[in-house]
């Protein structure tokens, strides 16, 4: 505990430099319009500003990039609250019952429960990655390829499982991700696959120009002006007050949603989705007065909110403790800190302890940054949502273009870039979420290395993955997964997945 | 028979696996105790079929493939057309010359905004972008050949 203190010192005397809490600010301000602005995720939003952070240190970059990834999820309830919009898709479940306060002039309220339930969720997220990390990470060095195979292949397994679209559709999606992501030289024998003599082509696909199109672009493909126009209900800043009424029945609510999501936030997975409909469907089934849900009470805005954020706050635990990308949010970090020289994993914590303790330590201070930007600033946000998409969305296009093209100053990954929106276009009218196929690419070259050197060291015995401890729970567990999807499929039964996709389906409608 | 937007899916899918076998008939597969370099992605293509061909088989329980809407497509496919437009000129002709042709093209082609404003706000926000990039961020941006 003495050495956790002494670090995290070690972490806040690099986090409240100057510097370092300029990006960390400058983060949380992007991260809350990146939230604020239907249209761009989270996902698009760090892989286009990436470019940005190449003249920063990996600390500052980092930084940077961590707090637009836990801002926007602050800036997401705004449009969900105020327009029924959700910001980013995490915010599904605040558009219910965000949007009926609103209309009953309650909309600062619901605004000021969002922003204090994210902040609670998000800080004790952060206090326990304090506590978790280290000592996973230290554990996380025993783990050789059948351990990552094992839990690579969970984290796939686990992302269909929970994923609100069919299995069959995640996993297909997952299996084009993994295919993209074998593209270029074959890192244990040389052979160049599938790249037809491109020489850009040798060292694969880059997550930025995939995530960039299908995230960035193909949204903007989707959605032609004319359909953009909302109207938006401007809250009164005098009314962000909550009442003491509206205090009580938002406290137990954002106490359960900040323990769902962080527990939900270490799975693999989309896990800030997942959390937000889980936190909600619990809020109701606990709550003396369900029929209240969806004519704006209060616990449907507390809980999802506050559950989104100690999810997001809890994919960094797998990230820095295994070096583990549990989504393809986390999955462009690590590819940011790569292309700052720093490779993230077990080691990362005694390697790079300025970079590891630096970035926990500004997650507090950006948690706190955060709650002083997104009360007062809300009008000014607000105002943002007013400046007509026609005018909007040919600047994405253009801060899309820079932001692939500066990554290797290559056109051909500009090209990626726009084919992969035009199979973002096609994926979104067939209903396919392509998240999965991102954290697919992402993985594939460490699933591939990993399973070739378990069957190498087991002289090609399969049972090597259930024969060491790990791996064997890991496993298990995946079966496990498959056997309750199984069971969900064989019996036609409607689940909370099932109730999810209609949950998303019918806001989409609205 | 309805054709089912999961019957275009599965089959795109079915053909994509094909393909993926096909592309991988000069790598080596290797052996279980010696995987080579064609061993996961001919196991991933057979995957892709065999879930292509469940997409189909429960096509049933989805949209008909004529009830899609397409609203949108028109949109689409200017967007395309002036991005690839760009793309192809952006190292000829560098950042500012593309980006600012680009958000004028689609300002006036798409959007149908008054020329003239559509030609202030193009100047004016890649300049903008352009100082904020090369003088704040230091991040240099592809030259024209005038050489910024």
């Amino acid at each position: 505990m003495e050495t956790t203190l002494h670090s995290l010192y070690l972490g806040f005397s690099v986090a409240l430099q100057p510097a370092n809490a300029w990006y960390a600010f400058l983060g949380c301000l992007v991260g809350t319009l990146v939230g604020v602005l239907p249209g761009i995720g989270p996902l698009a939003g760090i892989s286009i500003l990436l470019p940005v952070t190449f003249g920063l240190n990996a600390t500052q970059a980092i930084i940077m990039l961590a707090g637009i990834y836990y801002g926007s999820q602050y800036g997401g309830s705004t449009t969900s609250i105020l327009m029924r919009i959700p910001g980013e898709a995490s915010s599904v479940m605040t558009c219910i019952d965000g949007y009926a306060m609103a209309k009953k002039g309650r909309a600062g309220a619901a605004l000021c429960i969002a922003a204090i339930g994210s902040w609670i969720g998000g800080t004790f997220g952060v206090l326990v990655l304090t506590v978790v990390a280290p000592p996973l990470a230290t554990i996380a060095i025993r783990f050789g390829p059948p351990e990552y195979t094992a839990l690579l292949v969970l984290g796939l397994i686990f992302l269909a499982y929970m994923s609100s679209s069919s299995l069959i559709r995640t996993l297909l999606m997952a299996c084009l991700g993994l295919l993209l992501g074998m593209i270029g030289i074959d890192n244990m024998t040389g052979h160049f696959r599938y790249s037809f003599n491109l020489a850009e082509l040798g060292d694969g696909i880059g997550i930025v120009p995939v995530a960039v199109g299908l995230f960035g672009l193909g949204e903007i493909l989707s959605t032609p002006s004319a359909d953009a126009v909302k109207d938006i209900i401007t809250p009164r800043l005098r009314d962000l007050l909550p009442t003491r009424k509206e205090w009580a029945e938002a406290a137990m609510p954002i106490t359960r949603g900040t323990l769902l999501g962080f527990i939900i936030g270490i799975i693999p997975g989309s896990a800030h989705v997942i959390s937000s409909f889980l936190s909600y469907a619990l809020e109701r089934r606990v709550s003396k007065h369900p029929d209240q849900f969806g004519k704006g009470a209060v616990a449907g805005v507390a809980g999802p909110e506050t559950a989104n954020n100690a999810a997001s706050t809890g994919a960094f635990v797998p990230l820095l403790a295994l070096g583990i990308p549990t989504s393809p949010i986390t999955a462009v970090l690590i590819g940011a800190l790569m292309i700052h020289g720093v490779s993230v994993g077990p080691t990362l914590v005694n390697e790079h302890p300025d970079v590891f303790w630096g970035f926990v330590a500004s997650m507090y201070v950006g948690n706190l940054m955060l709650l002083a930007l997104n009360l007062p600033l809300v009008s000014v946000f607000v105002t943002v949502l007013r400046i007509p998409y026609a005018y909007l969305y040919p600047l994405i296009i253009m801060f899309c273009i820079i932001g692939v093209y500066e990554v290797n100053n290559s056109v051909v990954d500009v090209w990626i870039m726009l084919i992969m929106g035009i199979l973002g276009y096609a994926l979104r009218k067939f209903d396919f979420d392509p998240a999965p196929l991102v954290l697919g690419l992402v993985i594939s070259p460490i699933l591939e290395q990993s399973l070739r050197q378990s069957l190498i060291m087991s002289n090609g015995n399969y049972f090597i993955f259930f024969s060491r401890p790990i791996s064997l729970g890991l496993m298990m567990v995946s079966i496990t997964l498959l056997a309750l999807a199984a069971y969900a499929f064989v019996l036609k039964r409607t689940d909370w997945r099932s109730k999810l996709a209609a949950a998303e389906a019918g806001e989409a409608e609205k | 028979m309805t054709l089912r937007a999961d019957h275009v899916a599965g089959a795109f899918f079915i053909g994509l696996g094909l393909l993926v076998i096909a592309l991988s008939g000069d790598l080596p597969t290797g052996s279980l105790s010696m995987p080579g370099s064609g061993f996961l992605p001919k196991i991933v293509a057979v995957l892709t079929i065999f879930f292509g061909f469940v997409l189909v088989a429960r096509a049933k329980e989805s949209k008909a493939f004529a009830r899609l809407s397409w609203s949108d497509a028109k949109h689409a496919a200017l967007v395309v057309t002036i991005t690839a437009a760009a793309i192809a000129l952006f190292e000829p002709l560098g950042f500012l010359t593309t980006n600012v042709l680009l958000i004028f093209a689609l300002l006036a082609i798409i959007e149908r905004r008054k020329l003239l404003p559509a030609a202030v706000y193009s100047v004016g926000v890649v300049v903008t972008t352009y100082i904020l990039f090369v003088y704040v961020l230091k991040t240099p941006l592809e030259p024209g050949p005038l050489g910024f």
